[in-house]
């Protein structure tokens, strides 16, 4: 039977109607439109589901929805603004650190959690940190020069997160959402 | 969709109740890496979810004199991991907490859910055994401590009752001098559980004669694998090559290894030889080594 929860999703808090079986991942992309989350595995090993829950990196797929509710849940949407990329993101484009870049956005927050630990970590300690996030493209060697770039440009240009944040891209002017012709 | 209900208790005295009341009809469920797992599979469907994520008193880690490492069971593994306390006194488990599985679910996954979940494949409990740890379990009549050799009966199975909750986990004071190590084996992928993992936990006199010598074996069989009789090859001797040797075929020749998608029983036992030796001579290498 569904019932009311109310989630705060990238700074914003929405009541949501979710089934006591729906997952974090079902309700962030139904409900919220945040297509960034993808389901690769469902069992939590794939990292294509990462949300940031209060900071820490966690699979969405297996986050109950109905029990999500007091906690900061930030998706990838929430670190570029508007149309400035977050040193994270950018340091992605610059080295090419993706192909079909379906596994990105679990990098990136991935990365954004690791960095927030671990300003300065070596290279050993980046791969550590991100061996549970899979790139079946193989962009692997990519990431970890984008990873530690982007180590350099945060130590030079600290981020906050506390930023008006969007929770559905069809609420931002600058997102024109239509929807396919059918 | 089923008929399932969420509470979220407030705290451990509700969940007990709640378990009581409910019976065979409730399932816990903590950080949910594997329970929400189950749910999907059908392997269990339970009429009632009752979340333990809203009690915070069962998150604390704290070190007394005396009685040793108190870890409150909603601890995460990851704060396991991370704890400075922890690793000043028990190194060898935060470095074990920090091998289980991927950074997300040592974010989510409990101390509590990884020893009542009862994977055989899962790295803390072989450690923990072959640290003498124990497990403190609240039900409606009062509150028992279970050693964990004890604890784990056989594949997803404990001795706990179905109104326990486990409320915390006790690792005793350890000697000052004791070397220790764990080597989790994957024959997959990093982030795969272990197709065997090995703790060693070595206690010597000053002339390097071995005073007592532990090893158990995780993810072999249903439960942790401890050989006594093996064990008992170091009391009183020095650990030589041949001597960790000896100790190493005595637990291949007494464990009967299961098969699975991470490695067949003979080549378990080939690796039991191997991983048993190895573990020993990685604690002799003192705290440096791991």
């Amino acid at each position: 039977m569904k019932k009311s929860v109310s989630l705060k999703v990238n700074g914003i808090e929405q009541d949501v109607m979710v089934e006591p079986l729906h997952t974090l991942l079902d309700v962030l992309r139904r409900e919220f439109k945040l297509f960034s989350v993808r389901e690769g595995c469902g069992v939590g090993m794939c990292g294509a589901c990462t949300v940031l829950i209060d900071g820490k990196p966690m699979s969405s797929c297996l986050l109950l929805a109905g029990l999500a509710s007091g906690h900061e849940i930030v998706t990838v949407e929430a670190l570029a603004e508007g149309n400035r990329l977050h040193p994270i993101q950018q340091a992605f484009v610059d080295h090419t650190a993706f192909q079909c870049s379906f596994c990105t956005p679990g990098f990136i927050l991935t990365t954004s959690a690791l960095l927030a630990e671990n300003p300065a970590p070596t290279p050993d300690e980046v791969k550590e940190y991100v061996a549970g996030n899979l790139c079946r493209c193989g962009s692997y060697v990519k990431i970890l020069d984008a990873v530690l770039d982007a180590a350099g440009r945060l130590q030079a240009e600290p981020q906050t997160v506390q930023r008006e944040a969007i929770a559905c891209p069809q609420r931002h002017p600058q997102h024109q959402w239509k929807s396919p012709t059918p | 969709m089923s008929a399932i209900e969420l509470r979220e208790p407030r705290s451990i005295d509700e969940a007990v109740a709640l378990l009581a009341q409910h019976a065979d009809q409730a399932k816990l469920i903590a950080g949910g890496t594997a329970v929400v797992i189950m749910l999907q599979n059908r392997l269990i469907s339970p009429a009632y979810l009752i979340s333990l994520g809203r009690i915070d008193d069962l998150r604390y880690i704290r070190y007394e004199r005396g009685t040793g490492l108190h870890i409150g069971a909603l601890t995460t593994i990851g704060d396991a991991q991370r704890s400075p306390i922890i690793r000043k006194h028990v190194p060898v488990l935060a470095s074990t907490f920090g091998k289980v599985a991927n950074v997300r679910v040592r974010n989510a996954a409990t101390v509590g859910g990884n020893l009542t979940e009862a994977d055989y494949a899962s790295d803390p409990p072989a450690v923990l055994v072959a640290l003498r740890a124990r497990v403190v379990a609240r039900g409606p009549n009062g509150t028992r401590e279970i050693p964990l050799n004890e604890f784990f009966q056989d594949f997803y199975e404990t001795s706990l009752a179905e109104d326990e909750v486990v409320t915390e986990l006790i690792v005793p004071e350890q000697p000052a001098r004791q070397l220790s190590s764990y080597i989790k084996y994957v024959t997959r992928s990093s982030e795969d559980r272990p197709c065997i993992g090995a703790a060693a936990v070595v206690n010597m006199d000053e002339d390097g004669v071995c005073q007592d010598l532990r090893v158990v074996l995780g993810a072999v069989a249903a439960t942790p694998q401890e050989v006594t009789t093996a064990e008992a090859l170091a009391h009183g001797q020095r650990l030589t090559d041949d001597r960790v040797a000896e100790i190493a075929e005595g637990y291949a020749a007494a464990i009967k290894p299961l098969s699975d998608m991470r490695g067949s029983a003979w080549y378990r036992t080939q690796m039991i030889k191997v991983l048993v030796r190895r573990a020993i001579k990685e604690a002799l290498q003192g705290p440096a080594a791991s």
